[in-house]
């Protein structure tokens, strides 16, 4: 009889045991999110105005922008949202989701923007309307290798 | 004879309700900045105890004219006379999924015949309700609107519908709650600016419809709307002058890659070429480009279609509104 009792106390105390593990919280390290880092040469692999598919009708491979240390140039260029060469920021580098184009001598245009990773490359998808307001562009560029 | 009561009880039951426009009285032609009036008269058969319902109106008409801001729409029946007012943005209709009532217009109506897609729906919802309980409202809804705001010489094809807040544009057992009337070609005159036809199919057209030269411009020529000097042409090209804002003209008139329109497809004689004007007639940036005429040419350059198939060339304006 006694056994039993032993072995009631046992099975209870691993029960107590196990409950106090269970609830135990796991610390999680807070991971810090890469940098984006839109450095390089940068071109136009598809572009819709309205909706209309554009890049099978205007040919826009030479078209480049090139992003270096704050700064950017334009190579050949087609419309965009500036016109001349300047300056660029991200409104967060971790998560940006606006950028901001400052050609010299001129106002800074902002527009938002996405930086998706598709078929494991990084892709700058871009929408703005550089003539009438009620045209509406979307550039998706990929880095040049 | 009772079933046969029964039936034709029944029989007027299903037919009988949901709104109608029973006519459109509209003037066929106008001038530019013209309020013109335009009066649209309604029946509505009602059934069972449905509403109130708002009577809502939507117009089609050239996205130019602005009519949101230049119409005014009363209405006057035997049961009372009130007025119509422009339906916000935020305000949805029920059975629109989600789109806004100028949006639900166009996805159901579309531009009604219209050429160009450079039409918009404008609606507009009565001050007072009414309940479907089985009578019928009839009434006149009076629409007064200035045309040609863009200054646009204009012949476009304007259409009306109605239908009511409860059920929108849908049918049922009791019927059919929508009605639209398009009328024929409505043309305004008098204006300074191009002629925009939305009725007849063009020899060329410009899309966007609205552009400035900083946008992307696909021109496509139909050679299929009339028999021109192109028809047996193997290639075709543009050849065009642009006009700036610093009073020079600018001609690019080459028969080369950069003025090749390519045919859409290998037998659709429609051909396409998509330019950046600042780019295509090299302008500095200081200069804009106001206007553009053209004409298309074969590959010798020696024959040359232009506006309405004559010699005059095609004109088009760049601006937005």
């Amino acid at each position: 009889m006694k056994k039993i009792y032993q072995i009631k106390a046992l099975v209870l105390a691993l029960m107590v045991a196990m409950l106090g593990t269970a609830c135990k919280t796991e610390k999680v390290l807070p991971q810090k999110e890469a940098l984006k880092d839109i450095s390089g040469s940068w071109q136009v692999i598809k572009a819709t105005r309205n909706g209309t598919e554009l890049t099978s009708i205007i040919d826009f491979s030479a078209f480049k922008i090139n992003f270096k240390d704050g700064g950017y140039t334009l190579e050949n260029k087609m419309p965009f949202l500036v016109e001349q060469d300047g300056a660029f920021a991200l409104d967060d580098p971790e998560y940006p989701y606006k950028i901001t184009f400052t050609a010299s001598g001129k106002t800074p245009v902002s527009t938002a923007f996405t930086y998706p990773i598709v078929n494991g490359k990084r892709q700058l998808s871009l929408t703005f309307s550089p003539g009438c307001t009620n045209n509406s562009y979307v550039y998706v560029l990929q880095k040049t290798n | 004879m009772w079933r046969g009561l029964a039936c034709l009880v029944l029989g007027i039951v299903i037919a009988c309700c949901g709104e109608q426009i029973v006519s459109v009285d509209q003037p066929a032609t106008a001038t530019i900045n013209q309020i013109v009036p335009i009066d649209v008269k309604i029946t509505i058969p009602t059934a069972g105890n449905g509403g109130p319902d708002y009577l809502i109106l939507g117009v089609l008409v050239p996205k130019g004219w602005k009519a949101g801001q230049n119409t005014t729409v009363t209405y006057t029946s035997p049961d009372g006379n009130g007025v119509m007012t422009l339906i916000p943005e935020t305000t949805l209709p029920k059975n629109g999924g989600g789109l806004t009532w100028p949006a639900y217009m166009k996805k159901t109506f579309g531009n009604a015949g219209n050429l160009i897609d450079d039409m918009e729906w404008v609606p507009f919802q009565t001050d007072k309700a009414y309940s479907h309980n089985g009578n019928t409202f009839d009434g006149t809804l009076k629409i007064r609107m200035k045309v040609g705001a863009d200054g646009n010489n204009t012949l476009v094809k304007l259409s009306y519908v109605i239908t009511d807040s409860g059920n929108g544009f849908t049918s049922d057992g009791n019927g059919t709650y929508y009605s639209q009337k398009t009328t024929d070609c409505f043309s305004v005159t008098g204006g300074t600016g191009d002629i925009v036809d939305f009725c007849n199919p063009q020899l060329t057209v410009i899309d966007p419809p609205k552009s400035l030269d900083n946008d992307l411009v696909t021109l496509t020529f139909d050679g299929t709307v009339a028999s021109t000097d192109l028809d047996n042409a193997s290639e075709v090209y543009l050849c065009a002058t642009a006009y700036t804002n610093d009073g020079k003209t600018i001609t690019v008139c080459e028969q080369t890659a950069k003025t090749l329109m390519k045919q859409t497809t290998a037998t659709s004689r429609r051909y396409q070429i998509t330019v950046w004007p600042k780019s295509f007639f090299g302008v500095t940036d200081a200069q804009t480009i106001e206007k553009m005429e053209y004409f298309v040419t074969d590959k010798a350059g020696t024959k040359k279609v232009g506006y309405g198939n004559t010699s005059a060339p095609f004109v088009y304006t760049f601006k937005c509104g």
